[in-house]
């Protein structure tokens, strides 16, 4: 979207004399302000935004779609035995058809089949609209995660966290805008998950390990244990009366004023911060909603964040990747139970905040699994045939809130659950959809670098229309 | 509507909005090129898209502005506005005529209308002084004389003055008290540690390899020699073509051959399952790409897959510039290896460089001095003789200084012994660092499709230079040497424009070409031509000498402008450099400031880069379990304070207190750092361990050097603002003081917590209390505007 003339960096001035688009997009460069202004202040997409914010709920190393939204009866039928078709290529070897151990019911007015293990997901369905034919590009876990935070499997790129914040600003100056929240050490591909890579560096995640509760481990130099209130204020009283002097010698200078205003957000960060996750004063009945898992404690914090005007929230399983179950699938059962309680309880939360409509919530793993169970090698899955492999040809992801269509399911896979079938949904059209909702044409919110304009989707992406109200 | 200027008003919009179907791109033969005048201007069947014979017959006319055959097309993704239109159509009428763009026309002196016979500073004025003119307005008010002192210091040396030295200027009331001043600064060893750091971003400097495990590196004595070179004002023509070439020069002395580290810079990785092919054409991108952003000021990343979609640059000149580089001699992998061949012994620190220099030039001064005298005495002795005709340096110093050799008697034997010692004595405390060479055989290069390492295409190439900036020199040989010779020549239009413009980026906070990356078609126009090409010959015609050229620069009456907003020039980008430069400090001056203004700074110049307090983890939670830096090992004792352009550059981690203010990765070229203003820094500012320590240092000093509060105060604001507090900011020190006082006094424990921060140990003569309330003042002004802004 950036109409340059010809210089990439144009003042806030310089742009709106001479790009004929409007004002609209004045408000998405903040690197023009970057000199004069604080680069996170709020600002004005290309069309008015439905949401506002995003929870990613990252279930890292694979959900099985199978065993969880996506029912397919014909693998009962098979169970055991080699299935029609053949069976595709994925990072392992599979062989005959396995069955989910899990039970399906219907749910909600709408009556979506979700199975078992996921009992207050499936509660909150008539808000959810499940999509059953997204597919992604190869059956590895690295590339994989990349392509879904990053919109691009191997170069570096800037996580779509990045870019909404880039976008958009925060709303709460005192907290960062994109906040990646990560129990248990980092997933896998770490922090490349959440950079920002050529986006200014203040667009990056911060990652925040919610096993901790503790503000200094969760923010560099956020305290000074030597001071209390009192004298920190007269510190900066003191600061404020030098910088406000030489502000008044050389007259007006916005670089100056924005220098006066981060030392007052770095003393409101100071308690802000501590108070955003400090979950104790939530009241008792909420905490009974949630769970006692970190997992769904975390979930806690994910709303928490956004009511506080976060802008965009990633919220990881835990470290490494979990839900990678090549040799039990029924550990499953063990995972979402964590986690199950917490995602119903976001939802509602939400709704009773008023939050949901404007709150985007995306979840889901970098895959699928496979419809056929993955066959025993030495070491890895020591002997046992309960497990399935990387299946990236079809899979389920579910949105919420944030202006989609819920009680709905969009796409199919084959009978088998092995690839996409009806209205495949790619990784780069789940990305155009959310800018749409957060008020972007994905073709036109670019950023340059290295000479050329640069996309969240790349050269890709169809916003998919069907499932937005 | 006035005169268009092609070059400065029509091509950019060609560029911008035409080109990326109308442009040198363009596959289709029969579609309308408008990058050269010859086809835009060709017949096309009975018309021509710019008639230039029939202005108003030209077709880009009617389509410009037709309702139902618009140009560009309404589905269009870049449309032109109302006033590019109008530009367009009024360049038509005027004839359609095409000049080159004006960046790669070789750089020529317009003289100024107010002062076409001035020189050097004057000449500087004039020209700005024309452009305000222009604009009704005039230089701003100087800058008063401690201001003006303290901001020369900081943008020569990265520091405040010295105390003795701000006062002596203060106190010298002649009028050579200012060049004085900057002469005394420019022959500060402070001064080349300073200026090396805008290079070392351009070139990408870093103390490991940064792909993959992003292992050590090790290649820091470039780092001292770039420092030296600078205190040493070595040409920048000669300091660039060793970086280039040094080893291709006959007889490459050691600091030629260091230089070539400069070719080395490219990220690298040794991943299993990387492919070496790959990572040859990858490392010579990089190379080559390098080149076009820190010399030619261009973006040649688009011309490694296709021809460049704006600049007149061929995919075919892209290789045959890559060309260059693709026959040196390392393996594309660099084996996880510190010493990643080929390598080099030289001084491990800047101590060690100035005794390796002086040795070389006695060195070379006995040779040249014994020549005639060895000839005659080795007359007799044909083999001799030509070893000695033949030798380098060294073969002939070890010919002098053999003691049973034919020389032994000669007069200058003694000597040579002596230098040859020297020489022994000081390449045992050497180091290693990577170098470059070439292969025997030079490595064919041909075009990669789409980039595309295992796609080459076509025939062999020889290589080659851009057209578009003139030819190889007929003698040059075709080399990394010949390139050198081609960046070089008098009639290149780019190089010297593009350091010249860095050169004021760093005096003036801006640059004349605001996009010092980019030349190009997309690129900006300078604010000021006419100087710009100004600087860009006097910077060669004075043999391209650094330190006259900021010299000229901080002597003019631009420079020493206040930097106070004016009312009476609406200029918020200061493009008119109507009033003196205003920023925020880069990371690096941030800290030397503290570190110097509270004695701790430790002076030493060079070796291994440095390990100051970082945040535990940081290096960990990033890197590789097999990675040789995985773990931060914080240093001790002096190795803290040195100066932060020792700090050890990881590059997939640097110091979190160098990025949190703006500090590039060195993953790739920087020639123009952001200027971010962010919360983190503030609480950094005020909170990280080193503020504090620094401060407590600062404290300890103002209780011992002065005895009132009020000398006390005086003492600190003088060290980092180069003046006395007001009254007003005095009086606010003194309430917070009284505060402190207190509160430590309720609460001694604090005090002792406080100035436990940091390595550092307290005096334990002075009164911890006190010291402590005098550290918290010291942490405050040392974040405060005064103190980390050039003003």
């Amino acid at each position: 979207m950036i109409s340059h003339k010809y210089n990439p960096i144009l003042s806030r001035r310089q742009m709106l004399a001479s790009c004929g688009v409007g004002m609209g997009m004045v408000g998405l460069q903040p690197l023009l302000a970057e000199s004069t202004s604080s680069s996170y202040s709020s600002k004005q997409p290309h069309h008015k935004p439905v949401a506002k914010h995003v929870i990613h709920i990252f279930l890292n190393g694979g959900l099985s779609h199978i065993d969880t939204f996506d029912p397919k009866p014909l693998l009962d039928k098979y169970n055991g035995k080699p299935l029609p078709i053949e069976n595709l290529e994925t990072e392992r070897a599979t062989g005959n058809a396995y069955a989910s151990p899990f039970k399906f019911r219907k749910h909600g007015e709408s009556g979506i089949e979700v199975s078992e293990i996921f009992p207050h997901t499936a509660a909150n369905i008539d808000d959810i609209c499940v999509i059953r034919s997204a597919y992604a590009d190869v059956p590895n876990h690295e590339p994989s995660f990349l392509l879904w935070n990053c919109g691009e499997a191997r170069l570096p790129r800037p996580s779509m966290g990045s870019w909404v914040t880039y976008g958009l600003g925060t709303e709460n100056q005192n907290l960062p805008g994109f906040v990646a929240l990560c129990p248990q050490g980092l997933p896998t591909q770490g922090v490349e998950n959440w950079r920002s890579s050529f986006l200014p560096g203040a667009f990056q995640g911060v990652h925040v390990d919610t096993q901790f509760s503790e503000v200094e481990k969760l923010i560099e130099n956020i305290k000074n244990g030597q001071f209390d209130d009192r004298s920190q204020r007269k510190q900066l009283d003191l600061l404020a009366a030098f910088n406000r002097r030489h502000l008044e010698q050389r007259g007006f200078d916005p670089a100056l004023e924005a220098q006066i205003q981060s030392f007052e957000l770095a003393y409101r960060m100071q308690t802000e911060a501590a108070e955003a996750f400090n979950l104790s004063d939530e009241p008792q009945y909420i905490h009974d909603m949630y769970g006692d898992t970190v997992q769904s404690k975390t979930m806690l914090t994910a709303r928490r964040l956004v009511e506080r005007g976060v802008r965009f929230v990633q919220v990881w399983y835990s470290g490494g990747q979990p839900w990678d179950n090549h040799d039990n699938i029924n550990i499953h059962a063990t995972l979402a139970k964590n986690i199950d309680q917490g995602i119903g309880a976001l939802i509602r939360d939400l709704k009773q905040r008023g939050l949901l409509e404007e709150t985007l919530i995306l979840c889901g793993g970098e895959f699928g699994r496979t419809p056929t169970v993955e066959l025993p090698r030495p070491v890895l899955n020591a002997g046992k045939q309960l497990g399935r492999d990387h299946n990236h040809y079809g899979f389920s992801v579910w949105m919420a809130g944030g202006g989609i269509k819920g009680g709905t399911v969009y796409g199919s896979t084959d009978e088998t659950g092995w690839k996409a079938e009806e209205n495949p949904v790619h990784v780069h059209d789940i990305h155009a959809t959310m800018l749409h909702q957060l008020g972007f044409n994905h073709e036109r919110f670019t950023y340059r670098h290295a000479g050329r304009d640069f996309r969240l989707t790349d050269v890709h992406g169809h916003v998919i229309h069907d499932i937005l109200n | 509507m006035q005169s268009v200027d092609f070059s400065r008003d029509v091509l950019p919009i060609l560029s911008n909005k035409c080109f990326v179907c109308h442009g040198p791109s363009s596959e289709d033969p029969d579609q309308l090129r408008l990058d050269t005048e010859a086809l835009a201007t060709s017949d096309r069947g009975g018309y021509r898209a710019i008639d230039q014979a029939k202005p108003n017959k030209s077709a880009v006319l009617e389509r410009l502005h037709s309702a139902d055959e618009p140009m560009p097309p309404a589905d269009a993704e870049k449309q032109l506005t109302d006033s590019e239109r109008a530009i367009l159509s009024a360049w038509v009428k005027q004839g359609g005529k095409y000049t080159k763009h004006w960046a790669f026309v070789a750089p020529v002196i317009t003289p100024t209308k107010s002062a076409p016979d001035a020189t050097g500073s004057a000449a500087l004025d004039a020209y700005i002084k024309d452009a305000l003119k222009a604009a009704k307005a005039s230089l701003h008010k100087p800058a008063d004389k401690t201001t003006i002192a303290r901001r020369v210091s900081l943008v020569l040396t990265g520091l405040p003055p010295e105390l003795d030295v701000l006062n002596a200027y203060l106190a010298d009331d002649s009028d050579s008290a200012y060049e004085t001043l900057v002469d005394t600064l420019l022959a500060s060893p402070r001064y080349g540690e300073h200026q090396a750091r805008f290079w070392l971003d351009a070139v990408r400097y870093g103390d490991t390899h940064g792909l993959h495990l992003d292992n050590r590196r090790g290649i820091y004595p470039y780092r001292d020699w770039v420092i030296g070179a600078m205190n040493d004002n070595l040409p920048l023509d000669t300091f660039i073509r060793w970086q280039l070439a040094g080893d291709l020069l006959p007889n490459p002395t050691l600091e030629q051959r260091v230089a070539t580290g400069f070719v080395r810079m490219n990220p690298s990785t040794a991943e299993g399952g990387a492919i070496p092919a790959e990572f040859q054409a990858k490392n010579n991108f990089d190379r080559t790409e390098t080149l076009g952003t820190v010399l030619l000021g261009m973006t040649l990343t688009c011309a490694r897959c296709h021809t460049h979609k704006y600049d007149p640059i061929t995919q075919t000149e892209y290789y045959q510039l890559f060309a260059f580089f693709n026959s040196t001699a390392e393996n594309s992998m660099d084996g996880n290896s510190y010493t990643y061949a080929p390598i080099l012994h030289a001084p491990k620190d800047q101590a060690g460089w100035i005794q390796w220099k002086q040795i070389e030039r006695d060195r070379l001064a006995l040779i040249n001095a014994s020549d005639k005298d060895v000839r005659k005495s080795l007359a007799e002795n044909e083999g001799a003789l030509t070893a000695w005709n033949n030798g380098g340096l060294d073969e002939k110093l070890a010919l002098l200084a053999d003691p049973h050799g034919g020389l032994k008697e000669s007069t200058h034997h003694q000597k040579a012994v002596f230098i040859k010692a020297a020489i022994d004595t000081a390449s045992k405390e050497f180091t290693t660092t990577l170098v470059t060479k070439d292969l025997d055989k030079p490595r064919e290069t041909k075009i990669l499709r789409r980039g595309e390492y295992n796609l080459p295409i076509g025939d062999a190439l020889e290589p080659g230079v851009l057209s578009v900036m003139g030819t190889l020199p007929e003698d040059a040989p075709k080399n990394r040497l010949g390139l050198s010779d081609w960046l070089l020549s008098d009639e290149h239009p780019l190089v010297s424009r593009v350091l010249v413009n860095r050169i004021w980026q760093r005096v003036f906070g801006h640059a004349i070409v605001r996009t010092p990356e980019d030349f190009g078609l997309q690129g900006q126009h300078p604010t000021h031509p006419e100087l710009l090409d100004w600087l860009a010959v006097e910077l060669r015609q004075t043999d391209w000498n650094l330190k006259a050229m900021l010299k000229m620069m901080v002597m003019s009456d631009t420079f020493r402008q206040s930097s106070s907003r004016r009312r009476d020039l609406d200029d918020p980008e200061n493009t008119l450099f109507g009033r003196g430069p205003s920023y925020r400090l880069d990371a690096e001056a941030l800290r030397d400031i503290g570190l110097w203004s509270s004695g701790l700074m430790d002076p030493h110049m060079g070796g291994e880069g440095v390990k100051p307090y970082q945040p535990a983890g940081m290096w960990k939670a990033l890197a590789h379990p097999g990675s040789n830096t995985k773990q931060y090992v914080q240093d001790k004792g002096a190795l803290l304070y040195r100066r932060s352009i020792y700090i050890y550059w990881k590059r997939t981690s640097p110091h979190p207190m160098m990025t949190l203010f703006d500090a590039p990765d060195r993953e790739s070229s920087c020639v123009r750092r952001a200027r971010t203003n962010t919360a983190l820094q503030s609480l950094g500012l005020l909170n990280e361990i080193q503020r504090i320590e620094m401060a407590h240092g600062v404290a300890e000093r103002l209780l011992k050097q002065a005895d009132s509060t009020e000398e006390r105060l005086d003492l600190l604001f003088k060290l980092l603002t180069s003046r006395s507090p007001t009254k007003r900011e005095a009086e606010a020190c003194n309430t917070l003081l009284s505060i402190m006082l207190e509160r430590f006094e309720a609460a001694p424990n604090d005090a002792l917590e406080l100035l436990a921060i940091g390595e550092n140990t307290r005096d334990e003569s002075l009164d911890a209390e006190t010291l402590a309330a005098w550290t918290q003042i010291a942490v405050t002004v040392l974040a405060s505007d005064p103190a980390i802004l050039v003003y």
